[in-house]
C-alpha cells in the first residue's frame, strides 16, 4: 500500500502557541480519510502543512513521494470557509482554473456546474454557502488531483447542502479513485463517507486506522465496577465511566472480550471518536488532580 | 495568470486609464491656446532680450483658465502616486489575504512567485505607463511656461519628465508590500499614504544631493538688484544684503554676498552713506547702494540650473526604481517565507 502523506514528528508553532505537536502519521493512498477533532485541534494546520501553504517548525513530511509545495498540480485543496472571488462569476472561476492548471478537465467542471443547476454568469459573491462550497470543490477536482484535501468543507452548510456536497464528493471519488483527506469537527459528516480515520485532539494524534478495523477492535463494555487496570493484557481502556456499582468502558482490544462478567457491545464511530476526545480531556483532569 | 490578473484588475485599470486619457486630452487640447498666447504676446517671435515679453506671456497665460490648468497639472502628478499606491498597490495582496482567496489561488498549479511576479510586473508596468502618459502630456503642455520659469524649481520639477513614473512605481510597490505585511487593506492604505508623503518630502530634501551644484560668483555690478536691511541703532553697524540671483540660477540653494576674503559680508556700514542719518552719496538708498558696490563685494550663488534637469531626473528616477526593486525582492522573499 502506498502512502499519500507521511509525517514524521511534524510540529507547527505560531509564536509560542503550538498548533500541531510531534505528529507522526502514515496516510495511505486510495482512501477517503476523515480528519476529526474538536475546534483548534490542529486539523487546518495539518492540512495546510500537507498542501505546502505552511512550513513546519520542526519535523518533516512527504506528500505523494516528495516535499509539499504550493501550486502542485497533483494536490487539490478546498480551504476552510471555501473562499472564492466574490466579484468574479462562476464562469470566471472556471476560466482561471483552466488558465492556471495544465491538467484542468473543463468538461468535468462545466458538467458539474450544470448538474448543480448553477448559472455560470452569476457572481460568486452572491452564491449561498452551499453553492460556494460546490464551486470551490469543482475548482479543486477539475484540476484532477491525485490527493484532494478538504478543510472543514461542510462546517458552514445546512444539513441538506451538507448531504449534497458530500454526495457530490463521493460520486467523484468513486469515479476517479482520488485519495481524499477531509477534516471536520463533526463525526456525523465523516461517518457516511470515510473509510479511514485520524483523530486529532489538542495538537496530538490520538488514533488512526481504517474505520472497519477501528469498529471491530473497539468495544463498549459494561459490568460490575472494575478497576480499568485489571482488565487484562492487550486491552486498553479508552474511556471509563463509573457509578458506585457499575463501570461503563470503551475498550480497545484486538481479541474478542469473552469475560462473562461483562456485557460487550459494538460501538459506533461517533462514540468511538468521542471516547478518544474525552480521553484527552480526562488526561488533563488527571494531571490537575495530581497537582492538587 | 495573466488572464486572472487582468480579470481582477480590469475595473481599476479602466478607471485609471480613463482618468489619464482625460487628463492627457485636456492638456493636449488646450496646448494650442497656450501657444497662441505666446504668439500674441510676441514672445514666440522674440529673438533677443525677451525677458519682458516672456514675463508678459507667463502673466497672461496664468491669469485665465490656463493658469488653473497649470496648477492642476502639478496637483495631478503629485497626487497620482498616492492614488496608485492606495487603490492599486495596497489592496493587491491585502484583499486576498483578508478574504482568504490566497488559499484558493495558491492551490491552483501556479507558484506563489509567479502569481506575485505577474501581478507586480503587470500592474507595475501599467502604473509606469499611465504615470508616463500623464507626465508626458503635462510636460509637453507646460514646456513654453517652464522655458520661462525654469524646469528645476522644486515644485515644477517633481511634476515633469520621468520622475512622476518613479514615484508612482515606488508607491505601487510600497502599497503591495505594506498590504502583504499588514494583511489589512484599510490599514495598508493609510500607511501607504504616509509612506508616499514621506518619500516625496524626503525627495524634496535629498534631490539637491543628486547632482553637482553650479556656482556663480561675480563682483556686484553697479546696477545690482536687491534689498538692504540694517538697524540704525546697532552700534556695530551690521548690514545685510539680499542680491537677486542671476537668471541662470533656476533653483537657488545658497545666495550670499561675500567680501574679498570669502567671508559673508555683514558690514559694518558707513552711517554717512547708509541708514537714516546718511548725508553723503545723494538721496535715499541710492547712496548706500553705490557705497556698497564700491566695497569690492562679490555675489556668490550656489544653484542647480536648467541644464541639470535631465541628469537630475534620471538619477532621481533611478534611485526610486532601485528602491522599488528592493521592496519587490523583499515581497518575493516574504511571500515564500512568511505569508501563509
Amino acid at each position: 500500500m502506498t502512502s499519500a502523506v507521511i509525517t514524521e514528528h511534524l510540529t507547527k508553532k505560531y509564536g509560542r502557541k503550538t498548533a500541531l505537536s510531534d505528529c507522526s502519521l502514515d496516510i495511505p493512498a486510495g482512501h477517503v480519510v476523515g480528519l476529526v477533532g474538536p475546534n483548534g485541534a490542529g486539523k487546518s494546520t495539518l492540512l495546510q502543512l500537507v498542501c505546502g501553504q505552511l512550513n513546519p517548525t520542526a519535523g518533516g513530511l512527504t506528500v505523494l513521494g516528495g516535499p509539499p509545495v504550493t501550486g502542485s498540480p497533483r494536490i487539490g485543496f478546498v480551504a476552510q470557509d471555501t473562499p472564492v472571488y466574490g466579484s468574479l462569476s462562476i464562469d470566471d472561476h472556471l476560466r482561471f482554473g483552466k488558465h492556471l492548471n495544465p491538467s484542468w478537465d473543463d468538461d468535468l467542471a462545466r458538467e458539474r456546474i450544470e448538474r448543480l443547476d448553477l448559472d455560470p454568469k452569476q457572481k460568486a459573491g452572491k452564491l449561498s454557502g452551499g453553492q460556494r462550497a460546490q464551486v470551490a470543490l469543482t475548482l479543486a477536482i477539475a484540476k484532477r488531483p491525485e490527493l484532494l484535501l478538504l478543510d472543514e468543507p461542510v462546517a458552514a452548510l445546512d444539513p441538506l447542502a451538507r448531504r449534497e456536497f458530500l454526495q457530490g464528493l463521493m460520486e467523484y471519488v468513486a469515479e476517479s479513485g482520488t485519495s481524499v483527506v477531509m477534516s471536520s469537527h463533526l463525526v456525523a459528516d465523516l461517518e457516511r463517507v470515510c473509510d479511514y480515520l485520524i483523530v486529532l485532539v489538542k495538537s496530538k494524534v490520538r488514533v488512526t486506522g481504517e474505520v472497519e478495523e477501528l469498529l471491530a477492535t473497539h468495544h463498549h463494555v459494561t459490568g460490575a465496577r472494575v478497576d480499568p487496570e485489571k482488565l487484562g493484557p492487550g486491552r486498553t481502556v479508552i474511556q471509563a465511566r463509573h457509578t458506585d456499582v457499575q463501570s461503563s468502558l470503551v475498550v480497545r482490544s484486538t481479541a474478542p472480550i469473552d469475560d462473562p462478567a461483562f456485557s460487550v457491545a459494538g460501538i459506533d464511530l461517533e462514540d468511538l471518536v468521542l471516547a478518544y476526545m474525552s480521553e484527552a480531556a480526562n488526561g488533563r483532569d488527571r494531571v490537575l488532580e495530581k497537582q492538587r | 495568470m495573466i488572464w486572472l490578473t487582468w480579470r481582477q484588475f480590469r475595473t481599476q485599470a479602466v478607471f485609471g486609464l480613463a482618468l489619464v486619457v482625460a487628463v492627457a486630452a485636456v492638456y493636449l487640447a488646450t496646448r494650442s491656446t497656450l501657444l497662441d498666447i505666446a504668439r500674441d504676446t510676441g514672445y514666440t517671435a522674440c529673438t533677443a532680450d525677451c525677458e519682458q515679453l516672456a514675463s508678459q506671456f507667463v502673466k497672461t497665460a496664468r491669469s485665465g483658465y490656463l493658469g488653473k490648468l497649470y496648477q492642476i497639472a502639478a496637483l495631478v502628478l503629485l497626487l497620482f502616486p498616492a492614488v496608485v499606491g492606495l487603490f492599486w498597490g495596497a489592496p493587491l495582496v491585502a484583499r486576498e489575504l483578508e478574504a482568504g482567496t490566497h488559499r484558493l489561488v495558491w492551490n491552483q498549479s501556479i507558484s506563489r512567485n509567479r502569481w506575485l511576479g505577474v501581478k507586480l510586473g503587470g500592474i507595475g508596468l501599467a502604473t509606469a505607463a499611465v504615470a508616463g502618459l500623464a507626465s508626458w502630456a503635462i510636460t509637453a503642455w507646460a514646456s513654453p511656461l517652464d522655458k520661462v520659469d525654469g524646469w528645476v524649481t522644486p515644485l515644477t520639477y517633481a511634476a515633469r519628465g520621468i520622475v512622476p513614473i518613479g514615484y508612482a512605481v515606488l508607491a505601487f510597490v510600497a502599497g503591495v508590500t505594506l498590504g502583504m505585511l499588514l494583511r489589512r487593506t484599510v490599514m495598508a492604505m493609510a500607511l501607504t499614504l504616509l509612506v508616499i508623503v514621506g518619500a516625496m518630502v524626503g525627495g524634496l530634501f535629498l534631490r539637491e544631493q543628486l547632482v553637482a551644484h553650479s556656482t556663480y560668483q561675480a563682483p556686484l555690478a553697479g546696477d545690482w538688484d536687491g534689498g538692504i536691511s540694517l538697524s540704525p541703532d546697532d552700534p556695530n553697524h551690521e548690514i545685510r544684503l539680499e542680491v537677486e540671483p542671476p537668471a541662470i540660477a533656476t533653483w537657488v540653494l545658497d545666495n550670499k554676498v561675500i567680501t574679498s576674503t570669502g567671508a559673508v559680508y555683514r558690514g559694518p556700514y558707513d552711517p554717512d552713506y547708509c541708514g537714516p542719518k546718511a548725508t553723503k552719496g545723494g538721496d535715499g538708498p541710492r547712496g548706500c547702494r553705490d557705497w556698497l558696490t564700491a566695497q569690492n563685494l562679490h555675489q556668490k550663488v550656489t544653484y542647480i540650473g536648467n541644464d541639470k534637469f535631465w541628469a537630475l531626473q534620471w538619477r532621481e528616477t533611478g534611485v526610486l526604481l532601485v528602491a522599488s526593486s528592493l521592496l519587490a525582492i523583499f515581497c518575493f522573499w516574504w511571500i515564500r517565507r512568511r505569508v501563509a
